[in-house]
């Protein structure tokens, strides 16, 4: 799949702000095999007076950019064409629950891919007994760790109620939890604290997601703002595996990645620290263009 | 033959019923001044026979000496928890802790052995990992680690370097020998506490110090400073001590050491990163900061960055380090190496990145991540200490982490065992050792207490040095749990003693190299401190002064409906002085905004004027809680202004008229100006109330001049004219504003190519303003004007020299 992508965010500051300081990860990625970024930019109005472009620890590009004087609106646009390659689903390599372990311990390696990043609480993630609870109870002695992973992918699929209304960018996964209702953000941070309280590897995956449904096909939820998923290691021979909980389906190419972390606050697309009084307003528009 | 036995029993029951001689090293456990057979080290020697000379009067005379240095040098620690956090005097053990120089150097050796291989080992975790891939270390302890800061992975320090000061904590076991218990990388405190114990116990013991071969401390800090003068790049960049504030446990020693060796104390929000340098801002504009003495906790340092929460640190700080334009010590990262678990791996790290064995090695420690390891401490459970792995705390000093493995019971549904297995990656065995004991004076005796030793290692133009000396912790009974200052235990001054003379350095000047240097650029914040310190006082001051003057005439008529009572009550009340209250809530408010402007600029600031304020704050509290309306609160007044001007006494006579100094004027003469302007424009209209003249004369302290002055009763006329117009009376508005032209004059940029800058011309506009008006044309909207520009005066000072 070939796709045009364009994003843009928006903050309009109810007093003018008289400098900041952010970090952007918006634009794809590139990664062999399943994506790859054929040409992308990122502009900023107004201009900043300093612009870095860099590679973050989990390989995403982010943009740090400056200001130092007055302005009332921040606007982001990215524009990117992409190219998707279809993974044809594997079969089932992954191994029993109790052989994760063993797995996860060969692997001599903290680079960024290492499932050992994944494991542990992450800055947003702690430890959840409740979320724990619920992961364990899904868990039935000889389930794969794939199997493991698709039957909560589903549970919450089917537990959970998808409202923009009830939650925030700052809700913690155990209030999304509690009420069972949120956006794509608190169900993929639920979906990860539930594998990794399993000792499953299991990190978030930022990015967008098809805008016009297929012929015939339904339009997906989380279409008109950037998305999240979840990717989960699955053992040396599955590898990392994406699954979208939001939507109950492997993400394929109807998925465009752009950043990857142990949880949000690793891809958010902006962070920022603005010298500012009043409060700001945020919009985001989203247009993902299949052109084939 | 009996007879002989009665006798030698006889000796014994006294000598250990007396209080020096009669010390006894615990059984079984190593002590610092007697050995093994109970014989007392050479090195005490002198020590013990002359402390045994003295009686009882003369030894509390002179722990009193150490006490009383402390107290006036305004030594003190922050506690946590309890109610409050407060500030504690520090506890001083009074006895040092003696240490043959040859068993020092021993331990030196060792202890730079240590330095370079966690430098190798920081290298590698932020590097290449090359320990992970080559399996000696596992890779969860460094992805699970929260100390791994990831941002950090791949940038390689500005002068190669990820440590420049390092401290260990360690203890002697009961063989003798001497034990890593922890190594402090991330920001080492406690070098500033060991010099103000130095020089405390040294004025306990001055006859002794002089007698004994002590090395000095100051060519260590001598050294440290040099090489940290050589990683500045540009001879303009200034050196400073990051600190997270004065709020947190170690501040005091954040400003003593900042003081001791001149660099700037600044907090993260005084930073900015331009173009990715690191720059601080200062009343006379951006200045670039080349080397930052981090004593801020890594995560804190950039909440870009690193923890998105941080509140204190400098956004854009980590852009400044990948561009290798800032040397920060140590580099952000390095607390990982403290890391608990990794103490068990270092004798293989050792082996594998420097080629050698451990000289000194760690308290024995197993992680139970692995299943030989972990079957080790469940088989020895009796004999260890469990607690947290990532724990960067050392066993005996982390808020009651480690328990005991002696007192763990299986439960009915649990055995250790089982926790072992499946908390086994966050866990660590340690051997529960016992440390030495060191003498302490304890109810009127020596007394052996348990011990650790904080030791500092810094990296000097001629490599690692160690500090000839430390800060010994002494546990408050004989429970080694009990070291940690938060738990009851105190600190005591380390001697390493040499049987040859010392080399004597100092940190003073020398006469060969005298150079008056002006200080550095001052940082907006601190004048921003300054400049409310000196409002906050002088509103103090003048709350003070009214409320003296209608407590006095309260009880003289205890009518508070009388029609000048009345009136000043309502003005008072505009500015939430409520009158029926003794002492108002909104003057105790007052002072502590005073005294909390003054926290954070501890630096700048003698000992005297800090304690003077601290005693103001409490007086003013314990006057609350005591006195009533009417004349008792006239004399409370009375005392609280004398108190105040104390304060304000220590401050005019102490402080070097710099740029601090002006803002501090400033914000007086701004406060007085405009306390004496509402006054006025509030009391001396036609609708005026009997008696409001004299009372302002009273509240203007004029009542003696206007009386020489003008040979008439007050009238409306003669008091405006002292009191708002006199160009020589130090009470008078136009006073405060010709003493603010002049101050501004004397700021950073009041001229720029030539021409005034608007704030100066502001200044001067203000005071020509006033100093062309009559006494006749004064009247209320005069006033109100007056006020509100010097209200907007603040402002333009604000945006001009604080932002």
């Amino acid at each position: 799949m070939l796709y045009d992508i364009s994003l843009r965010i928006t903050y309009a500051y109810e007093v003018p702000a008289s400098g900041g300081r952010h970090i952007v990860r918006v634009l794809p990625l590139s990664l062999p095999g399943r994506q790859r970024l054929i040409a992308g930019t990122v502009n900023f109005t107004p201009s900043p007076a300093e612009r870095s472009d860099t590679v973050d620890f989990f390989a995403n590009p982010a943009a740090s950019i400056v200001y130092r004087s007055a302005h009332d609106r921040l606007v982001i646009r990215m524009q990117a064409r992409v190219q998707l390659d279809a993974q044809p689903l594997s079969a089932d390599f992954s191994p029993p629950l109790e052989g994760l372990a063993a797995e996860i311990d060969e692997i001599l390696s903290v680079a960024p891919d290492a499932p050992h990043h994944f494991l542990g609480a992450s800055p947003l993630l702690p430890a959840d007994p409740t979320i724990a609870a619920y992961a364990a109870s899904i868990d039935k002695p000889g389930m794969s760790v794939r199997q493991i992973a698709e039957t909560i992918c589903e549970r919450i699929h089917r537990d959970f109620t998808y409202d923009g209304k009830a939650t925030t960018v700052d809700t913690p996964p155990h209030e999304a939890f509690k009420i069972k209702r949120g956006v794509c953000q608190d169900f993929a941070h639920v979906m990860i604290t539930a594998l990794r309280s399993l000792g499953i590897p299991a990190g978030y995956v930022s990015g967008f997601l098809r805008t016009i449904p297929p012929p015939g096909k339904e339009r997906l939820e989380g279409a008109d703002a950037m998305h999240a998923w979840v990717r989960v290691w699955c053992g040396r021979a599955g590898g990392w595996l994406e699954l979208d909980p939001t939507n109950n389906i492997f993400a394929g190419t109807d998925h465009i990645v752009v950043g990857h972390g142990r949880d949000y606050s690793d891809v958010a697309p902006v962070i920022g620290v603005l010298k500012s009084y009043g409060s700001h307003e945020t919009e985001q528009a989203v247009d993902v263009i299949p052109l084939e | 033959m009996a007879k002989k036995q009665t006798s030698e029993a006889a000796k014994a029951s006294r000598t250990s019923d007396d209080p020096v001689f009669g010390y006894r090293a615990l059984p079984g456990i190593a002590d610092e001044m007697v050995d093994i057979d109970g014989n007392v080290r050479p090195v005490w020697q002198h020590l013990l026979s002359t402390i045994g000379r003295m009686d009882e009067t003369e030894l509390a005379n002179r722990f009193a000496r150490a006490d009383r240095y402390l107290r006036d040098a305004g030594v003190f620690y922050r506690a946590y928890g309890s109610k409050e956090n407060s500030e504690r005097n520090w506890p001083l053990s009074h006895i040092p802790v003696l240490i043959d120089e040859s068993e020092w150097d021993n331990l030196s050796k060792g202890l730079i052995q240590r330095a370079d291989l966690l430098e190798k080992l920081a290298a590698d975790l932020y590097g290449p990992n090359r320990l992970v891939s080559d399996g000696v270390l596992p890779p969860s302890l460094i992805a699970a680690n929260p100390q791994f800061l990831r941002p950090m992975v791949g940038i390689t320090p500005a002068d190669g370097h990820f440590l420049h000061f390092c401290s260990f904590e360690i203890g002697r076991g009961p063989d003798g020998n001497w034990w890593v218990l922890s190594d402090r990388t991330e920001a080492p405190s406690g070098a500033g506490f060991a010099l103000e114990n130095r020089v405390a116990t040294t004025r306990a013991f001055s006859d002794l110090y002089a007698e004994t071969h002590v090395h000095r401390l100051a060519g260590f800090f001598g050294a440290f400073r040099d090489m940290l003068q050589s990683r500045k790049r540009h001879p303009d960049d200034r050196i400073a001590v990051l600190t997270p504030g004065f709020a947190n446990e170690t501040y005091f020693e954040h400003a003593y050491i900042a003081r001791y060796l001149g660099f700037m104390l600044l907090e993260g929000e005084d930073l900015t990163v331009v173009d990715d340098r690191v720059m601080v801002r200062t009343v006379a504009g951006l200045k670039p900061v080349g080397v930052l003495w981090r004593r801020l906790d890594a995560a804190f340092a950039d909440p870009l960055e690193l923890n998105q929460r941080s509140h204190i640190g400098t956004p854009g700080l980590v852009e400044a380090l990948r561009a290798g334009s800032v040397t920060v010590v140590n580099a952000i990262g390095s607390g990982m190496l403290e890391t608990r678990a990794l103490l068990a791996f270092m004798p293989v790290i050792c082996r594998q990145l420097l080629g050698q064995d451990l000289i000194l090695p760690s308290i024995a420690t197993w992680w139970c991540g692995h299943e030989p390891e972990r079957d080790h401490v469940a088989a020895n459970i009796e004999k260890m200490v469990i607690g947290p792995a990532y724990s960067t705390r050392p066993f005996f000093d982390d808020n009651g982490q480690s328990v005991l493995g002696s007192s763990l019971r299986d439960t009915a549904q649990h055995s250790v065992a089982d926790w072992l297995k499946s908390d086994g990656g966050k866990l660590v065995g340690q051997e529960a050792v016992t440390l030495s004991t060191t003498p302490a004076w304890v109810n009127g005796k020596l007394t052996p207490r348990p011990m650790s030793l904080r030791v500092y290692v810094a990296r000097t133009p001629n490599g690692w040095q160690v500090m000839p000396g430390g800060f010994a912790r002494i546990g408050n009974g004989a429970d080694a749990a009990a070291i940690a200052m938060q738990a009851g235990g105190s600190a005591a001054d380390v001697w390493i003693v040499s049987n040859r003379p010392v080399e004597r350095v100092t940190l003073l000047p020398q006469e060969s190299d005298f150079i008056r240097t002006m200080p550095g650029s001052l940082p907006s914040r601190a004048a921003d401190n300054l400049f409310w310190l000196g409002r906050y006082i002088e509103r103090a001051e003048g709350a003070l002064r009214i409320l003296r003057a209608w407590n006095g005439r309260f009880a003289e008529s205890a009518d508070s409906e009388m029609p000048l009572l009345k009136n000043i009550s309502d003005y008072l009340a505009a500015l939430d002085i409520d009158t029926r209250q003794a002492v108002p809530d909104s003057l105790i408010a007052n002072i502590d905004s005073a005294l909390f402007s003054a926290s954070n600029i501890r630096d700048r600031f003698s000992a005297d004027g800090w304690l003077a304020l601290n005693d103001l704050a409490k007086t003013v509290r314990k006057f609350q809680a005591t006195v009533e309306v009417g004349d008792d609160a006239t004399h409370a007044m009375t005392v609280l202004l004398r108190k105040l001007a104390g304060f304000a006494g220590l401050v005019h006579e102490n402080m070097y008229r710099f740029t601090g100094w002006r803002f501090l004027s400033i914000g007086r003469y701004l406060e007085r100006g405009l306390h004496m302007t509402r006054l006025l424009g509030h009391m001396s209209g036609e609708d005026a109330p009997d008696g409001a003249y004299d009372m302002l004369l009273e509240i203007g302290d004029s009542v003696m001049t206007h009386r020489r002055r003008y040979n008439v009763n007050t009238e409306a006329l003669t008091v405006t004219d002292l009191l708002a117009l006199d160009p020589l009376n130090p009470r008078s508005v136009l006073y405060q504003l010709n003493e603010i032209k002049t101050e501004v004059e004397q700021l950073p940029n009041a001229f720029g190519n030539g021409q005034m800058s608007s704030f100066y011309r502001e200044a001067m506009r203000l005071h020509a303003g006033l100093a062309v008006m009559t006494p006749e044309a004064m009247n209320t909207d005069v006033y109100r004007r007056l006020e509100q520009e010097l209200e907007r005066f603040s402002d333009i000072l604000a945006q001009t020299y604080l932002g």
